[in-house]
């Protein structure tokens, strides 16, 4: 529970860390030319927005006022000629940011995703799934935008203020110092209204979502809400929150609205100077007409970027904070990896030991202590025992997706880590309580189990595991597509499939959690069928729930705190009375309950969510 | 600032219409001065702005060449400051009253879609998704919103801008105006055009975007069938294809972009430069002053710009307006009413039940109860047992009208049950579920829950003790304030069940129904929970819905459920008398029990 709490979302840092800021431009890097592309575009952009005012000054000083048509003409050519130059550095600019942009966030997640697929499992028990998603998705996105839009704002940003800077003190230095003036005020005025402007919008996002979430309640608790006559003080309670949620959104656009105004005041401010003191200049000859006009468009020039102030310094903010989540889980290393020299064979017959094996999760909570067994290359074992015993930690530390803390784990007497992971997980048959099916047809499901397997290969497997029957009675057989996550099939399908699946990987070992939901009963046998086809194949161990499994088992083995209680076949351990005993029977009754259920029709219960097996819960792992 | 009073008068029911601008309209009620006033604000403050450029005129025309321009110049900079100060005012008194209204609608609308949701029956809630609503009452409604706080006034802001320097250009010289135009309904349509293209490819994105998504998602949640297979390239390969395409497709949204700006540029360009030669030329053979010439200069651009953003806003406008129906859909549904009912009642229900000849169906093709025929004196127990779907938890939903009987009578203390209201009803009927929920509040709100009034530490404690989860809230490390749910402890089931237990305790209901409460509890608890519900069914007409001989033999009356009939009733002993489910449910019970006991005793037997 408390382990969540790392992953609430912090939508924005108090400060913009440089360190990751150089990490985020290392995006980029690779696409360098593209950068400089859309900077010297935006630059040029700012130097022929300038010097359009500047034309523009010379129409009037040296066109209508010297009355000279030449000039006039002159000048509105070499604008119209620049326009054109300038619509392709727009275009230019747009193109080379934007598609810049789409590649990031391409690279990005490429990046992260391929990492991801490195990562090991104790990464993804304790992490939940939507947090990674956030990262790979939005978070992606606003560091590709920083890097883009971001940069090119700043760069606008600064080009303009230079820009119109030069430009002014060309056309009048002493004018333009009143205006130098002024940029300090106008920067700590924007800078206040930023500041004030953030914290609004922050608090308002928060109460959205907090606002979200009481919806959410209130309408999957809607029957409850109904039945406990709730309603009139729920409303209440939430008027409270939807009241306080307006008072800070209207702050927030009342603080935007009144910062424009703001700004333009003083810039007005400015321009009065200029007018007043500009218009002295006219007479004694020291000023123009048109460099009034000039300075005039200069000044509102300078303005644009000081508004969009707030709005990028605040996005820019947030990239920095998405980035350190981003990085934060780019920078988590897998903790189960190939040792160097690790060998590659093509097969996992033979023999397993476990060697003084210890495990934990938390040091504090040993799941698995001197543990020591020896399996038979062949043999099926079963184990049961209490929930948090150890029999999941067993079966992962055998797909070695968890290694011993201490102790080994030999494979035809070979220390397993001295061999890849791949040549392990390859030869790996597993499958799970609730089967995970990818969405697309069953076929291409089933070809899972080994990417190379002929159509004819794949329609044997499923006849082997029982599950080609009811393919054939979908409309489109094997073509027939399964939905997100399988969500079209029922859970003994999955089942059914996903033991084909298994079957078709031909495993040297293999892993079954089984499903403690009840299907009909014709599906059940159809799986009991599956499950024997790849039992008499390989090396198999069973987390068992069902007394037909735990039967046929070569070996039992009882595994409560973390280690072996029992081990032997049913009947000697029948006959010591002891935990197994009292499992089995508890086992026993509760199947004739369903065997004899007076109005049992068939129908199979609903999968609890308390059985569906979810990564990123902690309880998972300890199972 | 408190929101304005008119929020909450007025009836978002009322907005509903086919024609859509009225529906607008009818919602803006009580705020359509306000945003009169922000529409008005924004005129006056595009007519400040107007009026500063004219100043200028004034200043280069009639100032200058004066000779006392040393005293009038400084008048002038005052001028300029005071236009802009105006300008600045009305721009922000606009902004306040558009916040104001868009703000306070969102606030009305949010309000109303959160109490119409809750009052909506259980027929609906029982079809519509709980994301799908979800999604119309927090994205659809930020989207009516945006609406009036940035389209709807973005678009008045640009034909406001049009239409008052239009008209200050035609002021200057009525030829240069129309002159001055040619251009815009070209930006204006090819604005349109492409925006209407750009939202598709925008839509395309957002929709690989999903696919994107759902493909990262799938290869999280499955992670150990990726391992087990090692299946590691295989998943890089997929979500490269998605990757890729979604790059394919946003560089198709950005060239279009790419294209849209570059293109009207030049339209504009050439409208302004044909403006200033056309103006310059004026000047020249001395038709318009060269003070009008620079006013010129700044309202032409003043009213080109704006209308390349013309499009963006339409299209912006028409998700708003997509928006607005999808939530007037759920806003249209009629709700049950908590009040409404010939009787009104005075006093607690006594809990005398008759159920005379009810049917009762979901889809009238699939009947769920027939003609069911039931008394209960008040204070008595009822078991009520069956297969899944036989109609029992049906049956005692049409207590508290969750659903209406379909056909025959059920009579509440003599009074017919159509007849009271829903609110007093559900008030005096307390539910202990198999799997209750509770809400992500305290412990102590959770209990505290259904009663409608200040409940004393006491008093929930009392409950608490009742239903024998005092000691465990105890061993949490804020007691009766640690919070339940993600944010806080994750109780067990039976810890939840005794939870609502409390709750319903503290009620303290006339009618008591127990839908499967003791089944989803391991034996330890059973025992204790069975004691609390004991004490709770004292002087209460409890239905209790069971599969346990054990749990129903007790009962005043017990029910036999088959497809939707009463099959077999009567005390425990008389259903032992006579054949039927009742007596096979028993004899398997006891076949049970001799099974395991032979099992037991064929360990001994068994082969080494």
């Amino acid at each position: 529970m408390s382990s969540d709490f790392q992953f609430e979302e912090e939508l924005f840092t108090s400060q913009v860390n440089t360190s990751t800021l150089v990490r985020i431009l290392g995006a980029v890097r690779p696409h360098w030319k593209w950068v400089a592309g859309f900077m010297v575009s935006i630059g040029l952009v700012s130097v022929l927005e300038s010097f359009f005012t500047y034309l523009g000054k010379r129409i009037v000083d040296d066109g209508i006022i010297a009355r000279n048509s030449e000039a006039l003409v002159q000048t509105l050519a070499l604008y119209g000629v620049l326009s054109l130059f300038f619509a392709a550095l727009v275009f230019s600019f747009i193109y080379l940011a934007g598609v810049l942009g789409q590649r990031v966030r391409y690279d990005l997640r490429k990046k992260v995703f391929d990492h991801l697929q490195t990562l090991s499992f104790s990464y993804f028990d304790k992490t939940p799934v939507g947090w990674i998603m956030s990262r790979v998705t939005s978070d992606t996105e606003r560091m590709a935008d920083l890097v883009t839009w971001g940069m090119l704002d700043v760069t606008w940003a600064a080009m303009n203020i230079v820009f119109a800077l030069i430009f002014m003190l060309t056309i009048n230095w002493r004018l333009a110092l009143v205006v130098l003036v002024m940029i300090p005020v106008l920067l700590r005025v924007a800078l206040w209204f930023k500041n004030k402007i953030l914290v609004e919008y922050r608090e308002v996002r928060r109460l959205n979502s907090k606002i979200t979430g009481v919806y959410n309640e209130n309408i999957t608790g809607v029957r409850v809400v109904k039945a406990l006559r709730r309603e009139e003080a729920n409303r209440r309670e939430f008027d409270d929150l939807a009241e306080h949620m307006y008072r800070r959104a209207f702050r927030a656009a009342w603080f935007s609205a009144l910062f424009l105004p703001a700004v333009q005041i003083l810039s007005a401010l400015s321009i009065g100077a200029i007018i007043w003191y500009g218009g002295l200049q006219v007479n004694t000859g020291d000023m123009t007409i048109g460099g009034i006009q000039a300075f005039i468009a200069y000044i509102t020039f300078m303005l644009w970027p000081v508004q969009d102030l707030a709005r990028v310094y605040s996005e820019m903010q947030q990239a920095v904070a998405s980035a350190e989540r981003f990085f934060s889980l780019l920078d988590s290393k897998a903790d189960i990896v190939n040792k160097p020299g690790a060998i590659s064979v093509e097969t996992m017959r033979g023999d397993i030991e476990f060697n003084n094996v210890n495990f934990f999760y938390q040091p504090e909570k040993p799941v698995l202590k001197n543990f020591n067994l020896t399996v038979r290359q062949g043999e099926t074992i079963a184990l049961v025992g209490p929930t948090g015993g150890g029999k999941s930690t067993t079966v992962n530390l055998i797909c070695r997706f968890y290694e011993p803390k201490s102790g080994a784990i030999k494979i035809n007497g070979r220390d397993y880590t001295d061999y890849t992971l791949e040549s392990i997980h390859s030869r790996l048959g597993v499958v799970l309580q609730t089967p995970h099916l990818f969405s697309g047809t069953i076929r291409e499901n089933l070809r899972y189990g080994r990417l190379d397997a002929t159509d004819a290969e794949i329609e044997e497997a499923a006849k082997l595991a029982g599950a080609h029957e009811f393919i054939m009675t979908l409309e489109k057989g094997y073509d027939e597509q399964v939905g997100e996550s399988g969500v079209l099939l029922s859970t003994g399908q999955k089942q059914l499939i996903s033991l084909a699946r298994a079957v078709l990987a031909k495993p040297d070992i293999f892993i079954m959690d089984e499903a403690t939901s009840s299907v009909d009963t014709l599906t059940e046998a159809l799986i009991q069928q599956g499950m024997e086809i790849l039992m008499k194949r390989s090396t198999s161990f069973i987390i068992a729930h069902r007394l037909s499994t735990i039967r046929r088992a070569d070996r039992i083995l009882v595994i409560e705190n973390g280690g072996i209680s029992e081990m032997g076949s049913h009947s000697e351990l029948m006959r010591q009375k002891g935990h197994y005993f009292n499992l089995y029977m508890q086992q026993f009754r509760e199947e004739l309950e369903t065997q004899y259920d007076p109005f049992a029709t068939g129908e199979h219960r609903a999968v609890t969510p308390k059985d569906q097996w979810v990564p990123g819960q902690v309880t998972a792992a300890g199972d | 600032m408190l929101p304005p009073k008119q929020t909450y008068t007025y009836d978002v029911r009322n907005s509903l219409s086919k024609n859509m601008v009225r529906g607008f309209w009818r919602m803006m009620t009580g705020f359509r001065l306000y945003y009169l006033v922000a529409v008005v604000a924004l005129a006056l403050s595009a007519l400040m702005n107007t009026s500063s450029f004219l100043l200028v005129r004034h200043f280069i025309d009639n100032v200058l060449p004066s000779p006392n321009v040393m005293q009038i110049a400084p008048l002038i900079a005052l001028g300029f400051a005071v236009l802009a100060g105006l300008q600045g005012t009305f721009s922000a008194l606009s902004g306040r009253f558009t916040a104001k209204t868009a703000e306070g609608l969102a606030l009305r609308l949010r309000d109303a879609m959160y109490d119409h949701i809750q009052r909506l029956s259980f027929r609906y809630h029982d079809k519509m998704p709980t994301g799908e609503l979800l999604s119309r009452a927090t994205s659809d409604l930020d989207a009516i919103r945006r609406f009036f706080s940035e389209q709807a006034i973005g678009v008045g802001r640009i034909l406001l801008l049009f239409s008052i320097n239009f008209v200050a250009i035609l002021l200057l010289n009525p030829d240069l105006a129309v002159k001055s135009i040619v251009a815009v309904p070209v930006v204006a349509l090819v604005s349109f055009l492409f925006f209407g293209r750009i939202a598709r490819a925008y839509e395309h994105l957002q929709e690989q975007e999903a696919k994107l998504s759902t493909t990262l998602q799938e290869n999280l949640s499955g992670v150990r069938v990726v391992k087990a297979f090692a299946r590691q390239d295989y998943e890089r390969d997929k979500f490269e294809v998605e990757n890729a395409e979604q790059f394919r497709r946003g560089r198709r949204f950005l060239i279009m972009h790419s294209a849209f700006w570059p293109l009207t540029d030049i339209i504009c360009f050439a409208q302004i430069l044909f403006g200033y030669y056309y103006a310059a030329t004026l000047v020249m053979n001395g038709t318009l002053t060269l003070g009008s010439y620079l006013a010129y200069a700044a309202l032409l651009t003043q009213i080109i710009n704006p209308m390349r953003n013309l499009g963006r806003l339409i299209v912006d406008m028409s998700s708003g307006v997509v928006s607005y129906k999808r939530m007037m859909q759920v806003i249209g549904t009629e709700q049950e009413s908590l009040v409404a009912g010939n009787f009104q009642p005075a006093a607690d229900l006594r809990g005398d039940v008759e159920f005379k000849q009810v049917s009762f169906e979901y889809d009238a093709e699939a009947p769920v109860l027939h003609d069911i025929n039931l008394t209960v004196k008040a204070g008595q127990s009822v078991a009520l047992m069956g297969s899944t779907g036989s109609g029992k938890t049906s049956l005692v939903g049409l207590l508290p009208r969750f659903y209406d009987y379909t056909a025959g009578s059920i009579k509440l203390d003599g009074v017919e049950l159509k007849d009271m209201p829903r609110g007093y009803l559900r008030q005096q009927i307390g539910i202990v579920e198999q799997e209750p929920f509770l809400f992500s509040r305290t412990i102590r709100e959770n209990i505290a829950f259904s009663v409608g009034r200040e409940v004393s530490d006491d008093e929930v404690i009392a409950a608490a003790k009742a239903a024998a989860v005092h000691d465990v809230i105890l061993t949490f490390p804020d007691g009766y304030n640690t919070l339940v749910g993600e944010r806080g402890v994750t109780l067990s089931g039976g810890q939840k069940q005794r939870v609502a237990l409390a709750r319903t305790l503290l009620k303290n209901p006339r009618i008591l129904i127990l839908d499967d409460a003791t089944s989803s509890v391991d034996s330890e608890t059973e025992d204790t929970i069975r004691q609390a519900l004991l004490k709770l069914m004292k002087g209460r007409t409890t239905f209790i819905i069971a599969h346990r001989i054990q749990t129903v033999m007790h009962a005043n009356q017990i029910l036999v459920f088959d497809k939707g009939r009463i099959v077999q009733r009567g005390t425990h002993s008389e259903l032992m008398d006579e054949p039927g489910i009742y007596r096979r449910i028993y004899d398997l019970q006891s076949r049970i029990e001799d099974e395991v006991e032979r099992e037991v005793a064929d360990v001994i037997g068994l082969p080494v």
